[in-house]
Parts: structure tokens; sequence; C-alpha cells
């Protein structure tokens, strides 16, 4: 009898324990992912992007970034004392397969609570839908295409390249272009965009003539002939949107075949991408979405940190991963809730607002970034801004 | 096509044929479809890059760097990753299929390496080289492009004849024709793969550093993309066939430079793809392909 008794209390005793030890899953599960409130002592945000491939450039650099405004918000206990945020990068390898496999892999995890996805816009447009099903906030940095930013839970850090590039046309005409000529990489959808599209309407808004337009390949590596065929129509001036290698090529062939024109370009030859180029570069004009010559107290602020940091200048892809983290931080400061839901919620309404950031006063159009840019002339080496 | 649109089509030839010379070489010779030779191509440029951002050399030693990288990098290929699938394989043909996988899993080590140090950025040399552009009848031609063409037309010359006339040249085309009875007749196959193959991988060299100072700067990713392009000139010029090589290095070049001249950019390869599709059609053995050889 005593024995069943004591038997009887055993298994009250563990059906208890066990009451208790659901009750407490759940409450951390609720908290984790069910926006009921609260900020956990350790936020973990992943970061699925190329950390090797060809454009590793882009999320390397959001890393270094992203580690940066880590380490300011941990020490100045932005989110209270005790409360960390850490970073969990998984490498997307430059394939839209790998990133699919990543971000699923990210959102299983049910202590990420918020992700930096893609940089390549195709990688990103694949994920897009799924970050709207599996409902976990998302930052894409760069990623400039359409298709990206689809659904209440993803977001843009990285203005697209379109909504800052007019400026470069009201520069050209401001310089006394009459008459212009595109080389466009077609295969790069941001670029085939404003090259095929905006430039040219752009173009005709300010009642310049576009006497050339021409297309290339991802592959193209030679531009030897379309160097050729812009100078013999010596055009005002040349608006060049190639990516980084190709950019370098065509600038040294440009001027192997006569041509003196303006160049202006776009912010991938930023990021000293296009100092291999050496004095061919010099003169170059394109807008950026960030440069350490901005003079933006805030900007000015981020450059300095990150020069004292990583002992190297910053560059865009910087400025990307350090205002996406702050944007999420602020964004569990402003829900008080660090669970998903919360920083979705926190998110919006830090994009209402807008902050100032490594790009200066950044502000949004619904959840994609938008910034002013300026124009930076590249000489010797360095950005200067011009104006 | 007027006459600037053909010195611009055998630059671009020459550029094709000084990174595909290496590689038909290889293959048409002993076999050996590798698929590292872009990531040799690259590396060389690479090593070449990293050295002059430490001291700024003038053209020569520069080529010679990439060249040495070029060979040592080939030879290292050789023993310790295609000859021992070769020692290990039952047959020739599972060796062949083994060697291109194995050839692309080389290649992935420097192509990381190259990435991870210039975060794939392009790369050049700092070099006190500065090609000059020459003027004349309103033709316009570097320096550079000069050398790339002249290098070109001289190798792929020379290894034509070198195959043809010499002994090793016979040795190696009766390994291409069959490996066991010209081993049989005395021919040293292993000494002369390596040879081969270090031969190849200085002539991958030469053109990663010439093709880096005539474009300025290169991808880590370059080789892939003129792999592709090799690998294409070696099926149209004729396996086996180093004049067919030369040729198809230019009719590939010719063949992108009308696209260009009547602004097709966007359909270079398509047409001059498909160009190579048809010729094929016609002569499935290339060009200069002999339907009869039997390679290993």
């Amino acid at each position: 009898m005593i024995g069943a008794r004591k038997r009887n209390t055993l298994l009250a005793g563990l059906a208890m324990a066990t009451v208790f030890a659901t009750a407490a899953c759940g409450s951390s599960s609720a908290e984790g992912n069910g926006g009921d409130g609260g900020v956990a002592d350790t936020i973990k945000i992943a970061q699925v992007q190329d950390q090797t491939g060809a454009v590793a450039y882009a999320g390397v650099g959001a890393s270094e970034g992203a580690e940066l405004a880590i380490e300011e918000i941990n020490e100045q206990g932005f989110l209270g004392d005790g409360v960390k945020i850490e970073l969990e990068k998984l490498d997307t390898a430059g394939e839209i397969e790998r990133a699919s496999s990543e971000m699923n892999k990210a959102m299983a995890d049910k202590d990420v609570m918020a992700i930096l996805g893609p940089t390549q816009s195709q990688q990103a447009a694949t994920v897009s839908p799924l970050v709207g099903r599996t409902k976990v906030p998302t930052i894409f940095t760069q990623a400039g295409a359409e298709g990206v930013v689809t659904n209440d839970y993803t977001f843009r850090a990285t203005p697209p390249m379109e909504s800052y590039y007019e400026p470069v046309l009201d520069h050209l005409k401001a310089e006394g272009a009459k008459t212009i000529s595109v080389l466009y990489n077609a295969t790069f959808p941001t670029f085939a965009l404003l090259g095929k599209d905006s430039v040219p309407q752009w173009a005709e808004d300010r009642g310049m003539e576009v006497v050339q337009s021409l297309p290339v390949e991802m592959t193209t590596q030679d531009f030897a002939g379309q160097a050729q065929q812009i100078a013999s129509k010596k055009p005002d001036a040349l608006v060049m949107l190639l990516i980084a290698p190709q950019s370098v090529t065509a600038l040294g062939q440009l001027k192997d075949a006569g041509y003196d024109g303006q160049v202006v370009a776009t912010s991938v030859q930023a990021a000293g991408n296009i100092s291999e180029a050496g004095d061919d570069a010099n003169g170059l004009v394109y807008p950026v979405p960030y440069s350490v010559a901005f003079t933006d107290e805030s900007s000015v602020a981020f450059t300095k940190a990150f020069e004292k940091k990583f002992d190297k200048s910053a560059n865009p892809y910087n400025a990307d991963g350090y205002d996406a983290m702050w944007w999420i931080a602020k964004a569990i400061k402003a829900s008080g809730d660090s669970s998903r839901e919360g920083i979705q919620k926190g998110l919006v309404e830090v994009a209402g607002e807008g902050y100032d950031g490594a790009m200066g006063a950044v502000t949004f159009e619904g959840n994609d970034a938008r910034v002013p840019g300026h124009l930076v002339r590249w000489m010797d080496g360095a950005e200067t801004l011009v104006n | 096509m007027p006459v600037q649109d053909v010195l611009n089509a055998a630059t671009l030839g020459s550029i094709y044929l000084l990174f595909t010379l290496g590689m038909a070489l290889v293959w048409g010779t002993i076999g050996i479809l590798n698929f590292a030779h872009g990531a040799t191509f690259m590396f060389s440029a690479f090593i070449a890059h990293v050295v002059t951002k430490q001291v700024e050399l003038p053209f020569l030693p520069v080529v010679a760097i990439a060249v040495v990288v070029g060979a040592v990098m080939s030879t290292l290929t050789q023993l310790l990753a295609f000859q021992p699938i070769l020692k290990r394989s039952k047959n020739q043909h599972a060796a062949e299929m083994r060697i291109l996988i194995g050839g692309i899993g080389v290649a992935a080590i420097p192509l990381a390496l190259a990435q991870r140090y210039t975060r794939s950025s392009p790369f050049g040399f700092q070099s006190t080289y500065d090609a000059q552009v020459y003027e004349f009848l309103g033709l316009r031609i570097t320096t550079t492009a000069v050398i790339i063409i002249v290098t070109g037309l001289t190798i792929g010359v020379a290894l034509t004849i070198w195959l043809r006339r010499s002994r090793q040249g016979l040795a190696l085309r009766a390994i291409g024709v069959d490996a066991e009875t010209s081993a049989g007749m005395g021919v040293n196959r292993p000494a002369l793969a390596l040879g081969t193959m270090a031969v190849a991988g200085g002539l991958a060299g030469l053109a990663g550093a010439l093709l880096t100072f005539q474009l300025g700067a290169i991808a880590p990713e370059t080789g892939d993309i003129l792999l592709i392009k090799a690998f294409a000139i070696v099926v149209l010029g004729g396996l086996g066939s180093m004049l067919g090589t030369v040729l198809g290095a230019y009719i590939l070049a010719a063949a992108e430079t009308f696209v260009v001249v009547m602004n097709w950019g966007t359909w270079v390869n398509a047409v001059s793809f498909g160009l190579i599709f048809l010729i094929l059609l016609v002569r499935p053995q290339g060009l200069l392909g002999r339907k009869e050889v039997r390679r290993t």
C-alpha cells in the first residue's frame, strides 16, 4: 500500500514536471515566433549570402558591415543590458539552388529570428516567396531587380540602382552632353532594365539623343569592337553598365580606340572594383548609395568606425550590411519584441519613419529603401563627390 | 567586314588560340581533356598579380612568372591527380571520365583561393609596361594586340610543325592513336605525358599573362568562360589537329566579331556556337580532324 502510494506520488511528480517542462518549452517557443513580446537575451540573425563565388565581394562586404553594427549594438547595450545579437553566416556560393537550401536551413532553425537574404537578384527572387510562406523577416541587400520585395516579410536595405540613377542624366545634361551611347550587359537584370528602357527614356526627357545602344552578354570579355564603334560615333557621353571585370577592359579599350568623351558607370564600379583600370578610369563618374566621400554625419561616423575596426576603407557593400543590421536592431527596439513577428512589425515601423545610416538619410517605399544617392568621380584611386 | 574589324577578329582569335593551344595539345595527343586548364590559366595570372602587387615588374618578367607557375601547376596536376587516376582505372574509357571529373575538382581549388583573395574583384598587373597604340591608315592596334597575334600564330604553327616532324611529336601522335602499341614500340608514355602537361601549363600561363595585359584585368572566373570556347574550338578544328585548332580559333573569333559589328551583342554565343553546330553537322570530325584517328 505504502509502495503503491509512493509510486503514485512519483508518477504525479513526473507528470507535474512534464507539464512544467512543456509549459516552459511552449513559452520559449511562443516568445521565439509568436510575437508575444519581450526581447530575448540572445538574438540570432542568419546571413544567407555569397561568401564565396563570383559575387562574394557583396556578401563578404555585408558581413563586415553587419559585424561592425553588431559590435556597436552589443557594446552600447542598445537592446538592453546583456542582450546580444549573434550572426550566423551561411554561404550561398553564388548558386541559386544553394541559396534556396541555405534559406530553408536558416528558416528551419527556430532560433533564427531574422535573415539577411541573398545579394544576387536571381537568388533573392527565388527565395522571396518562401520567405512569405515561412514568415521569417528577411532583409535583402543589393538584389536590385523586381520580384525580390514581394510580401510583408521581405525587405530591402539597398535602394535599387534605378531609384538613384536618374541624376546621372542630369549631370550629363549639365555638362552639355547632347548625344549619348549606351553600352550595357543585357544579361544582368538591373543593367538590362536601365540600358534598354530607363536610360533612353531619361535621356529623351532631357532632350538628349541616344545615338547608339550596344548590348553585350555576361560572358563578353573583349570590347575592342564595341569600343571602336563608340569611338567612330563620337557621342558626347557614354553610359557604361557593365560588371566589374568588363568595365576595366572596356575603359582600357575605349581609350585605345581613341574615345575621349565622358564615361558614366554604376555603383558596381565602386568598392575599388575599377582600380585595376589605372589611369584609364580617371574621370569616371558613377552614382553610389554610399561612398567614403559622403559628408552626412551618419555616413562619416560609419566610415570612421569601419576604418578603425578593419583598418581599410569602407565600401557600399559594407554599408549595406551595417544599415541592414541596425535596421533590425531598431526594429526590435521599436516593437519591444525580438520574435520573428515582432521584428517584422518593427521593420515596417522603422521603415515608416526612415533612419540615418551609413548611406545617409534612408527613406522607404513600402519595405524598399530609398536614398538620394550622390555622384562620385574616380580620380587617381579615390572617389570625390561631384558638385 | 571593314579592315579594322578583321584586325579585331585577328586579335580575339589569337587570344582564343593562345588559350586553346595547351588544351588542344594535351587532349589531342595524350587524350586528357583537362578541365583544370582554365584554372591554370587564371591562377598563373593571379600569382603574377600577387607578385606585382609587391614589386612592379616589366612585361617579360611578368610573363615569365605566369609561364613558370602554369607549367608547375599543370605538372603537379598530372603527377598528383591524372597519373594516379590513370593507374587505378581499369580501362581508358573509365580513366577519361574520371580525369574529366578530376580536372573539375582540381580547378575548384585555385578558383576558390583566387576568389577568396580577390573577393572575386578583377585583378591585373602592376607593371612598368604601358601598351602603345599604333594608328595606320585609320586602323588602330595596340602593342599588346600585336604581341598576342604574333605569339599566337607563331606558337600555333610551331606546334603544328613540331608534332608533324619531330620524333617526340611522332611519339605523341602515336600515343594518341594507340597508347599500348606505342608503349610496346618504346614510347615512354608517362614521361611524355608529364612533359606535354608541363608545356600545356606553360602555354596556359602565357595566355593568362598576355590576356591580362590585353584586357587590363581578368576575374577568377575568366578561365571558365574561355574553357567553353576552347572546347568548341578544338571540336570545330578537329581533335588531334593543331592546324584545325588555329583555324577554329579564328573562325569563332570572326563569327563573334561579325555579331558585334551587326550589333547583335546578346547573340554572340548563340550565333557563334550555332555556326559551329552547323559545321559539325556537315563534318562531325571537325574541319581538319581525321575520321580514322582513334585516340587512346
